[in-house]
């Protein structure tokens, strides 16, 4: 007997009267709308005792009203009433095997309450009243579901009350698998065949693809070769695990090709070379502890703390389900930092959005004739900003740096970062925390939720870029509170017991991917795939090892300490499964119901992947620079460029974002009396120590158009820079890589790559910043059709983002962006240049340009080295970087944070937009109090650009040279692009 | 010796380490017990003077926020709480821990009905979450928590966070002097003005207690503006006092009422005393 249970809410609902307005803005004729939240049960409640405790914890008596409905049963008599006056009914439910939170709470308190396990599901009804057809409640349906993972249906009142309210619909999962087991798949088959199993999946009785492995045909004859070797067919699993285990987003395979000159690959040419130069250069004076060779990178925070950082993309997933692949990237790489050594505590997280315009209309299809259309990039954006909020929130870590990043080419590959700062003792019951590895005879413990098929090819998929055939079960929702719950048991209980020997977090590739990296420590393992635990019978054995189901970690614990283990986790309400062992075979064995499901070396695992090598070209782009007109009103043009997107405020994203929990806000998202949102925050992780860390990023995509060496080195100098002006310290400042770029098969944009590449090794070998960890993403292009069905391809410009993460030796260095005090003199440091090409200014005129900002890293480090020296002295009362916009837009920033006038003459050959608008690197603008003027101009030293150019004052207006604005203008232009979203 | 203060923990709450850096500093002998340890002891609560439901996202606040948190305790410690609010002790309920305890009866309790929900704590006017720093006005009240305070510059952070009751409750909270905190606009009422009230909260309420005050819900966050370091005009504090030449006082409102609740058990004394 399936149970409706149905709470209208009486009172106003500040839901309702949101979606009310959301609605009423398709332009539709929307009286009123009421929100009903659904529980429905499978197999009903009888008792009425029973029923009247559960529905206490779904019921609040003083604004709701519960409603038990029985199929085939009347309503009772007050319930078409209380559902009073509307003409439709909609309700949105979700698809059987995508992750219900609700549901899953709701039937964890059933269980609770009844002492027996009963599954609910949860839906919502929307009540609307208004003068609608059909057709226009299903264009309502589209703007508030996504058909990939939900369930929309409708009906009008009449309908309604003839039936008794909506139909029960319950998402149980049934799969049509005839039967689990190890298929044999034959590789002694011709290239073509290979090069089809590599693309489209290996092959299922009735012809079917079980979709993309995503392997070259270089990589499908090498695993040919490997199992005629062997002397027997592959299995699925191990094919499967081959091309996870081998994809480009586990092995970065293209930073590791020798490309052109380069043998070792980028990465190792690079990067990882970078590093180490700059850890043997500083000598006694190094503070990296652990870099690269960890799911996060970790630094000396204190005496006795560690600080780790890790970002992560997670793009594709968000082109398909943006709350889901946001919430699924946060809560993800919040388990790269539990992941790290034996188990940091999540601290903080960062966020970054690259997106479309949302206030466009932008049509694109993934198939041919209006076939599967992309999101909107208001949908988009909503729903990306939605997942990070409840994935950092849920989970109890503030959330306060991040960014908004506005270009159209990224309608239909969305960039989403996703990062997580976090902090651990530097040593753990006497030994270092970053130490681990799987020992011979650990049990392999995985521990979290069970099993579905969700995330499906991951792994693969991200690889790939993004058609018509993109598989569904590549979209995910992460389950905050579940992992939530684990990671307060590991890290506040369970990890000072010292009883495990090494763990990872679950990500890409799932156990596959965890398990086999894990092995590396002790040279093997053999696990039992029927252990695993499943959310719903019928997986295939394939599906299991490779599924990307969230909030799983995997452990390796000797024997001895299960058992201790699980009964702490258990008491935390913390699901665990034993389900295999590491050994030192030699060799990645599983087993299906005691029949092998793979047996391959861990060599060939880990090392069987072929070389590709890779050739590159280069060519300069941009166009010549142009000969623009002078504004005739510099106050206007001051005015619209603060309202541009990628200007404008994005403090609806920050008061969404809780940044303020583990109560270590310093300096937040938006400073001064004005609420300017700014580019680095600083907090201190660790209540007990005055150490603060600061955070920043950097970026700067559309100056690839030009040349990807000058982007590079803007957005490495973005991040320095912001983290300087906020108070960091040169000294001790570390940084991430976040590399998502297109085409990466063509030697054009490999070519842009490598530049980029060389370009930051240079520059963080000389301002000494190490990088301690990265991430690439290589394939962000879309490839559809237009509204006019011809097809496109749309890249993502290349983008690269920096990530800063800075340690402060006292919290009292920080430095806000908002001038403090009238007559304190503002002082700009950096020299500005005739360099606007791919400006915003230019852009906002329509014109790319050609002089992209040339970063001089030299005369950089000077500055950054003398600033850090102030910001110990406290001699800044406020400092910004000059980032997009050039120092117009800064000093309207400083301006409308301190909400005070400021009175600026800046000498220069430069006419006066070109010098206003400006984007040279290097810059920063700080106001200094007069009594400092002497110490702050002593200690900027051989630094030869300092310059005064005037003071801060009571007005209501900014003056730069002849143009006066007045800041309640450049306020709310600054404010109103997206203050109503 | 000292008072007890237990913080409870566990399902989402995530402010349990903040709320007990709070009660030590101010004193106490403070521990975090996750809800499944004291469900298998509730009688622990026998030997606690403070007790605090911290903020946090208890069951990802699923159900409505606070509501399945609320029936766990209900189910797993009886009557354990209702004895606890009974004797001369301190409650306090923050942010998600607010949600918790009104959903458990245990505030406002008009009429010493412990145990009723009177007064429900729902979904922000705005239906967004806010995180933002407010002034809080302390009403004419008599909870221990507040004594001697006047007002208070804390953050919120909060998806659903606005009191909504029906009229006869709301008067009898005003002629009881239940409303302890309302929201303020520059020492005035904020009479709802977003964003001063950052929820659209009737009667600008932000906090209420129990007719004898020892029970205190709030929902903004006392926990995380305990120093002056984490205050959203720290910056201009600093700047200001080293422009004057003084040292910054670390300590800042937040504090104030864990060190209250430290006064109302003589907790100096009693370490005194030893």
């Amino acid at each position: 007997m399936v149970q409706r249970i149905e709470v209208f809410t009486l009172s106003e609902d500040g839901r309702a009267k949101t979606l009310e307005d959301q609605f009423r803005k398709t332009g539709k004729n929307i009286d009123q709308i009421r929100i009903v939240d659904v529980y429905t049960i499978e197999e009903g409640i009888k008792d009425g005792q029973s029923l009247k405790d559960c529905l206490k914890s779904f019921t609040n008596p003083v604004t709701q009203k519960a409603f038990v409905l029985e199929k085939g049963q009347a309503p009772a008599n007050d319930y078409i009433e209380t559902a009073g006056d509307f003409d439709w009914a909609l309700e949105i439910g979700f698809l059987p095997g995508v992750t219900d939170n609700i549901g899953h709470t709701a039937s964890e308190l059933t269980a609770l309450t009844l002492g027996r396990d009963k599954t609910l599901y949860s839906s919502q009804v929307v009540l609307i009243k208004g003068a609608l057809n059909e057709s226009d409640v299903k264009e309502l349906a589209a703007t508030i579901h996504n058909p990939l993972i939900q369930s929309a249906s409708n009906k009008n009142k009449e309908q309604f009350v003839t039936d008794g309210g909506m139909n029960a619909i319950i998402p149980r999962v049934v799969l049509d698998n005839k039967g689990a087991a190890i298929d044999p798949v034959d590789l002694n088959v011709s290239d073509e065949e290979l090069i089809t199993i590599g693309k489209e999946g290996i092959a299922n009785e009735d012809g079917s693809r079980r979709g993309p492995l995503g392997m070259s045909l270089l990589y499908m004859q090498a695993v040919q070769e490997y199992f005629k070797s062997e002397g027997r067919p592959a299995t699925d699993v191990e094919l499967e695990t081959l091309a996870q285990t081998w994809s480009e987003h586990c092995k970065h395979t293209i930073f590791a090709s020798p490309i052109d000159e380069i043998k070792d690959g980028l990465y190792k040419h690079y990067i990882k070379r970078a590093t180490s130069e700059i850890r043997e250069a500083r000598g006694s004076e190094d503070f990296c502890i652990s870099v690269f060779s960890d799911n996060s990178g970790g630094i000396i925070f204190d005496d006795n703390w560690m600080i780790t950082d890790k970002v992560e993309t997670h793009n594709s997933p968000s082109a398909l389900d943006p709350f889901g692949g946001a919430i699924t990237g946060i809560v993800g790489v919040n388990r790269d930092c539990l992941g790290f050594g034996q188990g940091a505590k999540p601290a903080l997280n960062r966020y970054g959005f690259c997106l479309a315009d949302p206030r466009k209309d932008l049509e694109y299809y993934r198939g041919k004739n209006k076939m599967n259309p992309t999101l909107s990039p208001n949908t988009i954006m909503k729903g990306v900003v939605a997942g990070v909020e409840s994935g950092g929130n849920q989970s109890g870590i503030p959330t306060p740096q991040g960014f908004m990043y506005f270009d159209d080419r990224y309608v239909g590959k969305p960039l989403v970062f996703a990062g997580t700062v976090g902090v651990i003792p530097r040593e753990i019951n006497g030994k270092p925390s970053h130490i681990k590895s799987s020992q011979n005879g650990d049990r392999i413990l995985m521990i979290g939720g069970k099993v579905g098929r969700d995330g499906i090819h991951g792994a693969t998929f991200s690889s790939v870029a993004l058609d018509e055939g993109s598989p569904a079960t590549a979209v995910q929702i992460g389950d905050p509170i579940t992992q939530k719950k684990f990671m307060d048991a590991i890290v506040k209980e369970v990890r000072d017991l010292g009883l495990y020997s090494a763990i990872t977090d679950n990500g890409a590739g799932g156990l596959s991917s965890s398990v086999c990296e894990m092995a590396e420590g002790c040279g093997g393992f053999k696990l039992a795939i029927d252990k695993v635990p499943l959310k719903y019978p019928g997986m295939q054995p394939w599906e299991i090892w490779i599924s990307e189901s969230q909030e799983r970690m995997t452990m390796a614990v000797p024997p001895e300490n299960v058992a201790q283990i699980q009964s702490i986790l258990e008491k935390r309400g913390v699901e665990s499964w034993d389900i295999g062992e590491f050994n030192d075979s030699g060799r990645a064995v599983l087993t299906w119901h005691d029949e092998t499901a793979m047996n391959i070396t861990m060599e060939f695992l880990h090392d069987g992947i072929p070389e590709t090598p890779l050739t590159t070209t280069f060519t300069r782009g941009g166009e010549t620079e142009p000969d623009l007109t002078e504004p005739e009103d510099y106050a206007q043009t001051l005015i619209d460029m603060m309202g541009r997107l990628n200007i404008c405020s994005k403090e609806f994203v920050a008061a969404q974002y809780d940044h303020n929990v583990q109560g270590s806000a310093v300096l937040g998202p938006v400073q001064g009396k004005g609420r300017v949102f700014t580019e680095a925050t600083v907090s201190r992780p660790v209540l007990e120590s005055k150490h603060a860390a600061v955070l920043s990023q950097g970026l700067a995509p559309r100056y690839s158009d030009i040349d990807t060496r000058d982007m590079a080195m803007a957005a490495l100098d973005s991040s320095v820079r912001a983290a300087i002006a906020a108070g960091g310290d040169i000294d001790h400042l570390a940084l991430l890589d976040n590399i998502c770029w297109c085409s990466s098969d063509e030697p054009e944009r490999l070519g842009q790559l490598k530049r980029a590449m060389e370009a930051i090794y240079e520059m963080a070998v000389h301002y000494r910043t190490p990088f301690i960890s990265g991430k690439d993403s290589m394939f962000n292009d879309f490839r559809g059709y237009d509204a006019d069905n011809n097809p496109v391809t749309i890249s993502v410009p290349p983008t690269l983002l920096v990530s800063g993460i800075g340690v402060m030796e006292d919290t009292a260095h920080a430095v806000s962006i908002d001038p403090k005090a009238a007559g304190d003199f503002v002082y700009i440091l950096g020299e500005t240049k005739d360099e606007l090409g791919a400006s915003e200014y230019y852009d906002h005129r329509g014109v790319l340009g050609n002089n992209v900002p040339v970063t001089d890293t030299a005369l950089n480090y000077t500055l950054y080295q003398a600033l850090s020296k102030a910001n110990k002295q406290q001699l800044c009362a406020s400092a910004i970087p000059v980032s997009f916009g050039g120092l117009g837009v800064a000093l309207a920033k400083k301006a409308i944070a301190g909400q005070c006038g400021l009175d600026i003459h800046i000498e220069s050959d430069l006419r006066l937009d070109k010098l206003l608008f400006s984007e040279s690197q290097g810059r920063i603008i700080v106001t200094v109090a007069p009594n400092d003027k002497e110490a702050f101009e002593t200690i900027m030293g051989d630094y030869p650009h300092v310059t005064n150019i005037g003071t801060v004052t009571d007005n209501n207006s900014i003056i730069i040279n002849e143009v006066q604005a007045d800041i309640d203008k450049l306020d709310h232009a600054y404010k109103a692009t997206l203050g109503d979203y | 010796m000292t008072a007890k203060a237990l913080i409870i923990a566990g399902y989402g709450i995530n402010s349990e380490e903040e709320t007990a850096l709070g009660f030590e500093r101010a004193g106490f002998d403070a521990s975090i017990r996750h809800i499944n340890d004291l469900a298998e002891n509730p009688n622990e609560l026998k030997d606690i003077q403070a007790l605090s439901v911290p903020g946090g996202f208890s069951y990802g606040d699923d159900t409505g926020s606070g509501n399945a948190f609320a029936q766990k305790m209900r189910l797993t410690l009886g009557d354990a709480l209702k004895d606890f609010v009974a004797r001369d002790t301190l409650t306090i309920g923050i942010c998600n821990g607010c949600q918790i305890v009104v959903n458990l009866g245990l505030a406002p309790a008009c009429d010493g009905e412990y145990g009723a929900r009177q007064v429900a704590v729902t979904h922000n006017a705005s239906a967004r979450y806010q995180c933002r720093w407010v002034d809080l006005g302390v009403e004419n009240s008599n909870s221990p928590w507040l004594q001697g305070l006047s007002s208070l510059h804390v953050p919120v952070a909060h998806g659903e966070g606005r009191f909504m009751m029906d009229d006869s409750t709301l008067k009898m909270l005003q002629d009881n002097n239940q409303i302890a905190l309302k929201y303020l606009k520059d020492g005035k009422p904020a009479n709802g003005e977003f964003p001063f009230n950052p929820n659209g909260s009737t009667d600008d309420i932000a906090g209420i207690t129990d007719e004898s005050g020892r029970v205190l819900v709030l929902m903004p966050h006392p926990e995380r503006g305990m120093f002056t370091w984490q205050r959203d005009d720290y910056a201009n504090l600093k700047d200001a006092a080293r422009r004057n030449g003084q040292v910054l006082p670390e300590e800042a409102d937040g504090l104030a009422l864990f060190q209250n609740a430290a006064e109302y058990f003589g907790v100096n004394q009693m370490k005194k005393a030893g």
